[in-house]
């Protein structure tokens, strides 16, 4: 197969011990993906730099942006887009599907249940004290059953890939991911600038997401779905993220609001129109929920909407996603996952994770505080890369601080082994070739009231350093389209 | 429609429109310039007037630095600190249809944003070395393709109606003050000095697209008062004030019908129909004398309606309050 694939991939090897998305070996495509992959080889190098440049600008006329500094007016970047598409076969893709419902099936369960009965903690399956313990978990939130049952309306799931091409999850996001955006965007400029090459690929469309997800949000109503006032609520403008509430809005034909924008008379939310007030049924809120409701969360602020929890808990308006969703993708609860869905489901997890050291367990933190120079230790509460200690590449000072923090307070760490991320080739502008990058990938799941449904691929970050891990766009990352090929005719 | 969303949606049309009335008004001014009939004080001193920037460009570069059209350009084109600048009313546009992206349509929004950053990109200032026509013409040409866009690829519904609404309150206190301050420059100029006279009112004309349809109506004879009373007066002429103003009170009677008494607007309808009325009576009983005192009072009565609009609709609590 190699002479198939000329002057694009030439040359491009992938490290040893990693799995690669597209090359099987030098020259050697992945069997599932290898059309794709060669009608892309063809492209000459001059070729694709152009189509990368004509890629870029056409992000930047759309004000495909994101805030560098969220309160330095006019530092829009955009966000770095990789031509080169991750491709998933239809084969592993159907099976991740199955895994990622079944698991956020169970998540849901276990908000409910966190917020009701308790039953999970009663029946021992996970310590009481680590779930009351956890950050998010909300307990003046209890006993609230919200309008439409659903909590994880809108779920990103981060998945890796192990060096046997294992998919693994790394972390759950059910409070409110972001990200979607790009996916839909970077699928329009790839479909511009490689019309041919995509046509050929037979690739699952991703363009019905905005239909998908007012028809969730609709479905999810307190009142008759067909006549409800559903909005986005949005920090504003100079919110790093703003780009894709606006898109959100805009593709759904939904009103972008801000807290301002809206009141509470009567524990019924209302809109503040140019001909008076108007009624508003389910909120898909962007915003932080510190920032929901002064009454509840933040005496002190003048920020977010009076009242809104109230008009929740009397199941007048919908929030999607619900507040206190946080206790679920807790660093150390994420370690019980598979236990949850044993318990709700009576089944066996179908999505592997990665291996997890809960320090609260006593023998656990022996383990790692025996092995603090293999793991990577987390703070469960912290993300983008911060807390964290990176056990091979660290000092011994670092590591003694480490294990004095875990022993001070166990609770807040876990820890996992290193976890080699796949790799994807990728257009390096200072090599000016093919080189292999890290790719994660964060797929989305919806859920309505009828239950959950999977876009098709999702947000497949990459780390555009060489040798890097980090995939955060904060942090030099960058996206690429995924390609969720079709099943055989 | 949301009160702040309504807000964005109206100053963006007035940013738009003030955009594309500057960079005419400066390319016409160069225009004027070459052809050495008037002194260039007489040339550039009433753009500043205009825009209103005159006490702040004299107080910081002094009364003589007004006579330099190089200096009176870069300032009305790129200077942060005149808020009537080109750049200052691109970069405003953008902002408030930045905060709307939802509500305008990708093209719309699309072309603004490029227009932003042709502006503020090396592209932009380029061609105002290279071609200082070419960079106006772009500016205008941008703004006119805003405009077909959003005639064309929007709803014609409440955000579309606050839009066209802010471009004509803006046209309408623009098109008055131009002809205003024309008239204050020609009391500069020697009464009998024909030719002079009759270069200032073509610029005039220019500097707002009605050369051609006044040549149409007058049949090429150009009195002062004969250009002043079209850009006032002339009903079916649309940068014209009377025109503006009914455009204006029509527009406004589809955002907040006059049968609908419940709605808030009230007042703003009222006014507008005032001030429509008043220019159909006005227009009878005309002449040149009273023409100050007309102009006047329509530009003070257009920024009255605005601060009432906000007030009544966008939710202001003072009249300075707004998405400016």
């Amino acid at each position: 197969m190699s002479e198939n694939v000329s002057t694009l991939f030439d040359g491009y090897r992938a490290p040893e011990g990693t799995w690669d998305e597209l090359f099987e070996g030098p020259g050697l495509p992945r069997h599932d993906v290898r059309q794709a992959v060669e009608s892309l080889g063809t492209t000459t190098a001059e070729a694709f730099v152009r189509c990368q440049s004509l890629a870029e600008l056409a992000l930047l006329n759309q004000g495909v942006t994101f805030s560098v500094y969220a309160d330095e007016r006019g530092t829009e970047k955009i966000f770095p887009f990789d031509l080169v598409p991750r491709i998933l076969s239809a084969r592993d893709w159907s099976n991740l599907v199955k895994g990622l419902k079944q698991r956020v099936r169970a998540l849901g369960m276990f908000l409910d249940d966190v917020y009701g009965e308790q039953r999970i903690m009663a029946e021992g399956v996970i310590p009481r004290e680590l779930v009351l313990g956890a950050k998010h978990f909300l307990p003046a939130l209890s006993g609230v059953r919200p309008a439409g049952d659903v909590r994880v309306h809108i779920a990103g799931i981060d998945l890796i890939r192990d060096g046997d091409g294992t998919f693994r999850v790394l972390e759950d996001n059910v409070r409110t991911p972001s990200g979607v955006s790009y996916v839909l965007e970077n699928r329009l400029v790839t479909k511009k600038v490689f019309p041919q090459l995509f046509e050929k690929a037979r690739v699952q469309p991703v363009d019905h997401y905005p239909a998908r997800l007012a028809e969730a949000l609709r479905s999810v109503s307190p009142r008759d779905p067909e006549t409800s006032t559903v909005v986005v609520l949005t920090p504003g403008p100079y919110n790093s993220a703003y780009f894709e509430h606006s898109f959100l809005a805009r593709t759904m034909g939904l009103e972008l609001v801000q807290a301002p924008d809206l009141f509470v008379d009567d524990d019924t939310v209302f809109i503040r129109t140019t001909r008076g007030p108007r009624r508003v049924d389910v909120i898909y809120r962007r915003t932080d929920e510190a920032f929901l409701d002064p009454e509840v969360f933040r005496p002190d602020s003048l920020l977010g909407v009076r009242g809104l929890i109230r008009a929740w808990r009397a199941g007048n308006v919908t929030l999607a996603n619900a507040p206190g969703n946080g206790v679920a993708d807790d660093k150390a609860i994420y370690a019980f996952v598979p236990d949850m869905i044993r318990f709700y489901l009576s089944e066996e997890a179908l999505l592997q994770q990665v291996r997890t050291l809960v320090c609260y367990r006593d023998a656990d933190r022996r383990e790692v505080l025996d092995h603090l120079g293999e793991m990577v230790v987390k703070a469960v509460d912290e993300s983008g890369g911060y807390g964290m200690l990176m056990g091979p590449q660290a000092s011994a000072a670092e590591r003694e601080e480490f294990r004095r923090r875990i022993e001070a307070d166990p609770r807040k760490y876990i820890a996992q082994p290193l976890i080699e991320l796949s790799t994807c080739p990728t257009w390096d502008k200072e090599t000016k070739r093919m080189e292999p990058r890290r790719v994660d990938l964060r797929p989305y799941v919806l859920t309505s009231r009828s239950g959950p449904w999977v876009l098709p691929g999702g947000l497949t970050r990459v780390a555009l350093r060489a040798g890097s891990y980090v995939v955060n766009s904060s942090q030099g990352g960058g996206s690429k389209d995924t390609w969720v090929l079709k099943g055989a005719a | 429609m949301i009160s702040r969303v309504a807000d964005h949606c109206f100053w963006l049309g007035r940013y738009l429109e003030r955009t594309e009335t500057t960079a005419r008004l400066l390319s016409v001014t160069r225009n004027l310039s070459f052809d050495g009939n008037l002194t260039p004080l007489q040339c550039w001193l009433p753009v500043l007037i205009v825009s209103g920037e005159e006490p702040r460009f004299v107080e910081r570069f002094g009364i003589e630095t007004a006579s330099e059209g190089e200096a009176v350009e870069r300032d009305m084109t790129w200077s942060d600190d005149n808020p009537a600048s080109l750049r200052r009313s691109v970069n405003a546009a953008r902002e408030n249809a930045r905060s709307i992206r939802e509500v305008i349509s990708l093209e719309v929004w699309e072309a603004i944003n490029e227009l932003y950053l042709w502006t503020n990109g090396r592209a932009g200032q380029s061609e105002y070395g290279a071609d200082r026509h070419g960079f106006y013409r772009h500016v205008r040409l941008s703004c006119q393709l805003v405009s077909g866009l959003l005639r064309s690829t929007m709803l014609h519904e409440p955000p579309l109606n606050f839009i066209r609404f802010g471009k004509l309150l803006e046209r309408v206190g623009q098109t008055s003050r131009v002809v205003d301050v024309h008239h204050h420059a020609l009391t500069l100029v020697e009464k009998s000095h024909k030719v002079v006279e009759t270069a200032l009112w073509l610029a005039l004309l220019r500097a707002c697209s009605g050369f051609e349809p006044f040549m149409k109506r007058s049949q090429g004879r150009v009195t002062g008062d004969a250009v002043a009373d079209f850009l006032v007066f002339e009903p079916l002429f649309p940068k014209s004030v009377v025109y503006g103003v009914h455009a204006a009170y029509s527009r406004f009677a589809r955002i907040r019908p006059p049968a609908e008494r419940d709605l808030p607007g009230g007042v703003t309808l009222e006014r507008l129909r005032a001030l429509d009325a008043w220019l159909a009576r006005s227009a009878a009983a005309r002449s040149p004398e009273g023409m100050h005192d007309l102009l006047t009072h329509v530009v003070d009565e257009t920024s009255g309606i605005c601060d009432t609009v906000g007030r009544e609709m966008f939710g202001y609590e003072t009249a300075t309050e707004s998405a400016q």
